[in-house]
């Protein structure tokens, strides 16, 4: 019998000018888990969307099961074995459940699509894995959870027995996290292979039999789990060691900057609505807000920032009523915004570094002179910026499109942080940046706190919130479940409030 | 001559076909956006292809003889018209709207054109030797009052575009192609990681729909009159695209849509006899379009609203 039911040998792939992966190399053994490590857009996931046939690759050869295979789509990965739960789920929201697990292979009754079969079909693998979930309903209804379950019953009813788990860990809670991986425990002792990316260190170490490592396109080489350590990982992921731990020298928490009192907002989702949430922000500190992604938290940002209409409460800055204020008024008042989404709300990507430096101050002096614009002003500033920043290219006429993840996020938070402003909201600051980009805006964060701004930060990063607040608010389902003070705070206890508190949990119990 | 006074004349059973009659042509055109609208694909050339229906089926059926060729060689032409659509809006990647637009004039002054090569004339073209589609009569309904005025001497494709709606509300929900239509329409990485060819979709989708376009010209030519006038859709597609709107692609409620727009139309035809201006009468489908339209995504809007809001708890929840 072969060593390998998956090879990928020399694979090069490029999108356009981006050189995604340079020199991949990949195999898999059968019933092994095999992990596959690296920063943010180091071509992991590219390597293992080639594997799905997602798209083509330019040159190098992937073998599975000893078939060299020369044109593969998902629909050839899928009919040889392959099948993949993407970090961004892959699912219809208007489509029930049961019809996006069919989806592309449905069972036939005639001229229908046999439905009861296909129930029947999938209630076996529910059964087997003790995988709960809901066929009837909308998968718009479901939690993030439960959608994951829904991807994996997916690459089960296809018969698949090598499964790709791209982050799967991303969007879920410590406990969810748990029984995914009795899920994948399960998976792995009934002779499936799994592939599993991800950059949580302690989670790779937890189930791979062996890790692969890539950095910037190119294979770093493979080890066996137990034969490594973190630390070893660490180096091999970014060719030096990093330190992220801030060192937190408190400093002197003043007056309230923001004041949200009992405020109630509308959202598209159910558990995205606020309802009722207190809270302020001092002077001088960092306060975490930690959950769920899409239990609220954008819609918190959106109410406070006047981009979502406030429906009941209300909210205060720098003792001013700014409640359902336009976003410019609000503004004005002594706020600076990191939005969570830096390519839709952050940056405009046509438009130059420069220009995006300036462009809340565009009409304000020294940059406006009159009618005009005083360019001789901006690009005094932008050099100042880039320079301050590590912004690369350093060239600051060039769009903000030529930017790689980590530097445009760095071109938002230069321009929001130099404003200088009593209050800063920085939503997901460090999502899909580099590590070298991350410890600069961290490093910024807390300069900022020193400096006596209050900074309202939201993260999916458990890590990331516990490491810079001083403070830690957790929601569940837009409401607060607990607020914990940074030294009492951990993955445990806040893992727990972020699934409601421990109330909530005891009473899912007793219901199912 | 008082209006109200003829109330009676106006409101009577012979609306209820009238009705019925004036909005077939509006479903066809509905349905054929429609079924692109699944794949959202928004078929602005909708009016295009039937027009070029219209032409062809009344060219085919006065050089042959036969209105089926009629039909089917307007089916064939409207495909054509789609297929030009969709290489250009899937392959080449332009603007759907731009297209349809171009679609849509390039209709308008082919049909012109070929109107005098072929047929040597302007404006419009009537002859006896155009077979129309034929009417369907029930000889045991003759005696039977109302029944009589209400179902006998249909066109054909009248009865048929009854039958049609219900085949493309099974085709959408109850079918392996319709579910991929949809999660094509609605997010097409999705359907492409299941391995759905999801361009292959795209074109089937607008393929279909522009041979119901060209059967829709072919029973505005050969059903609802038996001649060719230019610029005889009238903008029917275009209401056709605005029903589809109101009834969310549903072929279902899109068709009550189409309903709306076709009393409208009787409605006002009749008042015209009583002393409505004609101008007044010849606006009232547009109005009713605008009206529709605006009140439906009022409605919309509302639903939405109160769907996100945090102060209602919603049934549902849980």
């Amino acid at each position: 019998m072969r060593e390998y039911i998956v090879e990928m040998n020399h694979i090069v792939k490029s999108f356009g000018e981006v050189r995604a992966v340079r020199n991949g190399e990949f195999t898999l053994r059968k019933g092994e888990v095999h992990s596959l490590i690296g920063e943010n857009g180091t071509g992991k996931s590219t390597m293992m969307k080639l594997l799905y046939g997602m798209y083509p690759i330019d040159s190098g050869e992937i073998i599975i099961n000893g078939e060299k295979i020369e044109k593969l789509d998902p629909k050839s990965a899928i009919a040889h074995g392959v099948g993949m739960v993407h970090q961004e789920f892959m699912l219809v929201n208007d489509l029930t459940v049961l019809e996006n697990v069919i989806l592309g292979f449905e069972p036939k009754k005639g001229l229908t699509i046999d439905f009861e079969k296909a129930r029947k079909d999938i209630q076996h693998f529910i059964d087997r894995y003790q995988m709960d979930i809901q066929l009837d309903k909308k998968v718009s209804q479901i939690s993030v959870g439960e959608a994951q379950r829904v991807e994996i019953i997916k690459t089960l009813m296809r018969g698949v027995d090598i499964i790709i788990l791209d982050e799967p860990t991303a969007v879920l809670t410590p406990q969810e996290t748990r029984k995914l991986f009795e899920i994948l425990a399960n998976l792995k002792a009934e002779g499936k292979s799994l592939v599993f990316i991800s950059h949580k260190l302690n989670e790779v170490m937890e189930i791979s039999d062996r890790i692969s490592v890539m950095r910037q396109g190119q294979y770093m080489g493979t080890v066996d789990k137990d034969k490594t350590s973190p630390l070893e990982l660490t180096k091999m992921m970014i060719g030096r060691e990093v330190f992220l731990n801030i060192d937190k020298t408190y400093s002197k928490v003043g007056g309230k900057v923001l004041e949200v009192k009992d405020i109630w907002v509308s959202s598209l989702k159910e558990t995205s609505k606020i309802r009722g949430m207190s809270l302020h922000v001092n002077e001088g500190e960092i306060v975490g807000i930690a959950g769920i992604d899409g239990n609220g938290q954008s819609e918190l940002i959106e109410a406070i920032t006047g981009l979502r209409k406030v429906e009941k409460g209300s909210v205060i800055l720098n003792g001013q009523d700014i409640t359902n204020k336009k976003p410019r008024a609000i503004r004005e008042t002594g706020l600076a915004h990191i939005p969570e989404n830096r390519n839709t709300r952050g940056l405009n990507h046509t438009m130059s570094i420069e220009d995006n430096l300036i462009a809340v101050e565009i009409d304000k002096e020294p940059y406006t002179k009159g009618i005009m614009m005083n360019v001789d002003a901006s690009s005094k500033y932008a050099e100042e910026m880039v320079k301050q920043f590590d912004i690369r290219p350093t060239d600051y006429k060039l769009p903000t499109s030529a930017l790689s993840g980590g530097n445009a996020q760095k071109v938002v938070v230069a321009r929001e942080v130099s404003m200088n402003k009593k209050l800063l909201i920085a939503s997901q600051p460090t999502r899909g940046v580099d590590i070298g980009a991350i410890e600069t805006i961290r490093n910024t964060l807390e300069i900022a706190k020193k400096k006596g701004t209050g900074v309202l930060l939201v993260s999916a990063e458990l890590e990331e919130i516990i490491s810079l607040s001083d403070r830690i608010i957790v929601i569940h389902e837009g409401r607060i479940t607990g607020e914990l003070a940074a030294n009492e705070a951990n993955e445990n206890n806040l893992g727990l409030l972020m699934m409601g508190g421990e109330d909530e949990l005891e009473k899912g119990e007793t219901e199912s | 001559m008082g209006l109200f006074e003829n109330l009676d004349k106006i409101f009577n059973v012979s609306l209820i076909y009238a009705t019925f009659r004036a909005s077939t042509p509006i479903i066809y055109a509905a349905l054929c956006a429609a079924l692109t609208q699944q794949a959202n694909i928004l078929n602005i050339g909708t009016e295009g292809i039937m027009l070029v229906g219209a032409f062809t089926a009344v060219a085919v059926s006065y050089i042959t003889g036969s209105w089926f060729f009629g039909i089917i060689a307007a089916m064939m032409g409207g495909a054509l018209i789609a297929m030009i659509m969709a290489v250009g809006h899937i392959k080449y990647n332009s603007d759907i709207c731009a297209i349809g637009m171009g679609i849509n004039m390039l209709a308008i002054a082919l049909t012109k054109f070929l109107l005098s090569v072929m047929f040597g004339t302007t404006g419009s073209f009537a002859n006896p030797d155009i077979i129309p589609i034929p009417r369907i009569h029930f000889a045991f309904l003759e005696n039977v009052p109302v029944l009589n005025d209400l179902l006998n001497d249909w066109c054909f494709t009248e009865w048929f575009v009854i039958l049609f709606v219900i085949i493309l509300q099974f085709l959408f929900y109850k079918t392996v192609w319709g579910l991929r239509l949809r999660a094509v329409g609605q997010f097409p990485m999705a359907a492409q990681t299941t391995g759905i060819h999801v361009n292959a979709v795209k074109y089937q989708a607008m393929l279909i729909s522009g041979l119901v376009g060209g059967l829709a010209g072919a029973h505005l030519s050969l059903g609802y009159s038996t001649q060719f006038v230019e610029n005889m859709t009238n903008n029917r597609g275009f209401m056709g695209v605005a029903a589809m709107y109101f009834g969310g692609a549903n072929p279902v409620l899109t068709s009550v849509g189409c309903l709306l727009f076709g009393f409208s139309d009787s409605v006002g035809a009749r008042l015209q006899a009583y002393g409505l201006p004609a101008q007044f009468v010849l606006m009232m489908p547009y109005v009713v379009t605008v009206v529709i339209l605006a009140i439906s995504m009022i409605i919309k809007l509302r639903a939405e609203k109160k769907r996100e809001s945090s102060l209602i708890t919603n049934e549902a929840r849980g």
